[in-house]
């Protein structure tokens, strides 16, 4: 290992026998290098040049690990921050919306031929939020391949299924009962392309950010700016005792600056990198972790509610959706399930408040159905329908209120978010400097006592 | 020297240590991810039919000589049982137009089929409104008769051999028979303009069987929907590329009573007899059933109602004779 380095020519030291110069054989300069490297050993001046290149060198490579892994950090902090989370959130708005704009319809025209324009409204407003969501992901998928054949698929359908929605509500107004099979087909687009497609974009997204906390609070990250740290000051501190042993001075004022500097950049590295990554797990522990829960919660509560509303529609032509809405509420309430988890995370992150009305609200929306498909089962299909729109009601206060929860748990993820990347704030400028400084104060240091052999 | 390095093997030690603590966990993650990837469930499939033989499958038992008046049934009888009950429990069709459906702007199922039901009620009841309307599935039809979760079934049930060695029928209330519905500008007249053509039927039904029973070489293509109505859809929304639909007369003039770009065309392809399903434990209901269903003939009540739901179609089908057994 060795530098050729005009800088490090010091005059009367033989040292400008570069080796390596240009036409000669590998092998030849190699020797070369060797023979210049004993000769320096040979003698204590020669050594102190040796050291003073090694300081050099290793305040490049070290400083390059500490950057290096400073900046993986940093970056995948920053991404989280201001990139991958906010995109999963326009995922989540993308799926929600497509659900609950399939749970709307079938529930609205359910409700006679005229439909209640509450209902109609949040309609619109699903398909407005899934315009906004689709050309948000649009742009920021770039090329990702099957991110965009996704969201391709969605944006190719969705005028499809609102054409068949328009026709269904047209039928209905006509009181015509073909208004109920051009639901169906809506509903079979919805959920046999749609939402797969938005399930994949949302895991694509979670996955990303799942990287991110990974990159940036990767243990090997923070081993490495250790060891690059721990590196440089052995290296300082080696060669302080070298020179403590050649000379008679105890104390190099220069190399003494240096490895201050270096310890004191080194712990604010750790201290820095350390906090920061407690603030993204934070983020992650209390703010994603509920956004992602209570996003699942959400999506599967509009499917339970249009499950609910499309078996009446489909009354006497399908099973399949009395059965999925059985599945889905297995899902949402067995022990361990996604409710479980909400209430979990809304005692980690200490706001059981909220998790405990949705219990109280959910009871109330099983009961509810339960009276509800008791009365379709029974005959009495006129009162079920009578009572699809309480169904409705609560279902759309369960989700208003996991809503306010997602924003809730949004903030806390902003917050902690904020403080990760903050905590980076001057590292990346800090290291670099401070270790040039540090390599230039060695050289200081050594010079002097180079320059008492002339 | 050691002691500085032991420091830091010290520091790198304790460095390792935070960033294990600090690892983040996947949990809640995986656990929304896989609640959000359950699949879609799929209904109950529907058992195979199977090949049986019968000699006048339309045949039913002979009514009484004379109906008991309403509310005063024979004690020990089903009738009986029912009126104790308070309603009458009718398996229907809720998306057949004009014969059972469901009215949206009223909620209340309506049509032929139902009109029949409510006059069953009525010769129990004394009055019409006595019944609670239960929508079945194709397989449901003739498990809840068979477990007494319903007492009746009038849902465009075609008479088959084999269905009536699992319930019995009343006797034929609706001659249907197998038809063509096209759009009113294709030209075509009937089936052998559509050799090759692509024509829609509800899947493993009568109907798609006829068609694939025809000769090959000049018969349509059979394409296979889950219901005929959806049937109806692709042929208004011009996917699948079908040129005619084929199934129960009865199911087409409601088809074409919510799309005036179609018609009915060409002669009956099969024989599509309609009877009401009857728990084979209840003989007497079936007997019972067959008397209001004579006397609605006969009283001109029948003629009424095909004339309200089927209007300029009424005469489309030949009025069913009553065939008895026994």
């Amino acid at each position: 290992m060795w530098v050729a380095d005009d800088d490090m020519t010091l005059e009367g030291l033989g040292t400008g026998v570069a080796p390596a110069h240009a036409g000669r054989r590998r092998g030849v300069g190699a020797r070369a290098a060797l023979r210049w490297g004993r000769e320096r050993l040979a003698t204590t001046p020669g050594r102190l040049v040796l050291i003073s290149l090694s300081v050099v060198v290793g305040a490049v490579v070290f400083g390059a690990i500490a950057i290096g892994a400073e900046q993986s950090r940093e970056r995948a902090a920053k991404a989280a921050r201001s990139q991958t989370e906010p995109l999963l959130v326009q995922a989540k708005n993308l799926y929600t919306s497509l659900s609950d704009a399939n749970a709307t319809v079938a529930t609205g025209l359910l409700s006679g031929g005229v439909e209640a324009a509450a209902n109609r409204n949040r309609y619109l407003g699903d398909l407005a939020v899934v315009s906004t969501a689709l050309s948000t992901l649009t742009r920021a998928a770039g090329t990702a391949g099957n991110a965009s054949a996704a969201l391709g698929t969605i944006a190719d359908q969705l005028p499809t299924y609102s054409g068949l929605i328009e026709t269904a509500r047209t039928d209905n107004r006509l009181g015509f009962p073909i208004g109920a099979a051009y639901v169906r087909a809506a509903a079979l687009l919805m959920t046999s392309r749609m939402l797969p497609a938005a399930d994949h974009l949302y895991t694509i997204e979670a996955e990303r950010l799942n990287d991110d906390y990974r990159t940036g609070t990767s243990a090997s990250a923070l081993l490495a700016f250790v060891a690059a740290s721990a590196g440089a000051l052995i290296l300082l501190l080696l060669a302080q005792w070298y020179v403590t042993r050649i000379s008679r001075r105890i104390l190099n004022v220069a190399m003494v600056v240096a490895t201050v500097v270096v310890a004191g950049v080194s712990a604010w590295g750790i201290v820095g990198l350390l906090s920061a990554q407690n603030a993204l797990k934070n983020a992650e522990r209390n703010g994603s972790d509920s956004v992602e829960a209570l996003s699942a919660a959400t999506v599967l509560l509009s499917r339970a509610q249009g499950d609910l509303s499309l078996a009446i529609v489909n009354r006497g032509t399908d099973t399949a959706d009395p059965n999925d809405f059985k599945v889905v509420r297995r899902v949402l309430e067995r022990p361990g399930g996604v409710i479980a988890e909400i209430s979990a995370l809304a005692g980690r992150t200490g706001t059981p408040a909220a998790a405990q009305q949705f219990d109280r609200e959910y009871a109330a929306y099983q009961a509810k159905t339960r009276e509800l498909t008791g009365l379709e089962d029974g005959g009495q299909l006129t009162d079920a329908i009578a009572l699809a729109p309480q169904a409705s009601a609560i279902s759309e206060e369960l989700s208003h209120g996991l809503a306010q929860q997602i924003d809730a748990a949004q903030a806390r993820f902003k917050r902690a978010a904020a403080d990760a990347t903050s905590a980076f704030d001057g590292l990346a400028f800090a290291i670099p400097l401070i270790i040039a400084l540090a390599a230039v104060l060695a050289l200081i240091g050594l010079r002097q006592r180079i320059n008492e052999y002339r | 020297m050691r002691r500085p390095l032991l420091y830091l093997a010290g520091i790198v030690l304790l460095a390792g240590t935070l960033a294990g603590c600090g690892a983040t966990s996947d949990h809640a993650l995986n656990l929304t991810l896989s609640a959000l990837a359950t699949p879609l469930a799929k209904g109950t499939p529907s058992p195979p039919s199977k090949n049986v033989n019968c000699q006048r499958a339309t045949a039913s038992l002979r009514p009484p000589a004379t109906l008991p008046a309403p509310n005063d049934m024979p004690a020990a009888s089903f009738m009986a049982q029912i009126r104790r009950k308070g309603y009458l429990v009718a398996g229907v069709n809720t998306g057949a137009y004009k014969f059972g459906s469901l009215n949206p702007a009223t909620g209340n199922i309506e049509g032929f089929e139902i009109d029949l039901v409510k006059q069953v009620a009525a010769a129990i009841f004394g009055t019409p409104n006595r019944v609670r309307f239960v929508a079945l599935t194709v397989p449901q039809r003739f498990t809840a008769v068979e477990y007494g979760r319903v007492d009746i079934v009038a849902d465009t049930i075609t008479i088959t051999c084999y269905r009536r060695t699992l319930v019995d029928f009343s006797t034929v209330y609706y001659n249907a028979t197998q038809r063509l519905l096209v759009p009113t500008n294709s030209g075509v007249r009937d089936i052998h303009a559509l050799v090759h053509e692509r024509v829609c039927a509800s899947a493993s039904s009568t109907p798609i069987d006829v068609l694939k029973a025809m000769p090959s070489q000049d018969r349509p293509v059979p394409v296979g929907e889950p219901q005929a109505i959806d049937c109806l859809v692709a042929l208004q929304q011009g996917t699948g590329n079908i040129a005619a639909i084929s199934t129960d007369s009865s199911i087409l003039l409601g088809f074409k009573a919510q799309d005036p770009g179609t018609e009915i065309v060409g002669p009956s392809l099969y024989p599509v007899p309609y009877g009401m399903a009857i728990s084979k434990a209840h003989p007497d209901f079936v007997r019972f059933v067959n008397g209001v269903l004579a006397r609605l003939e006969r009283d001109g009540t029948w003629q009424q109602l095909q004339t309200k739901w089927l209007g300029q179609f009424h005469q489309l089908e030949a009025t069913p004779k009553p065939q008895y057994d026994g």
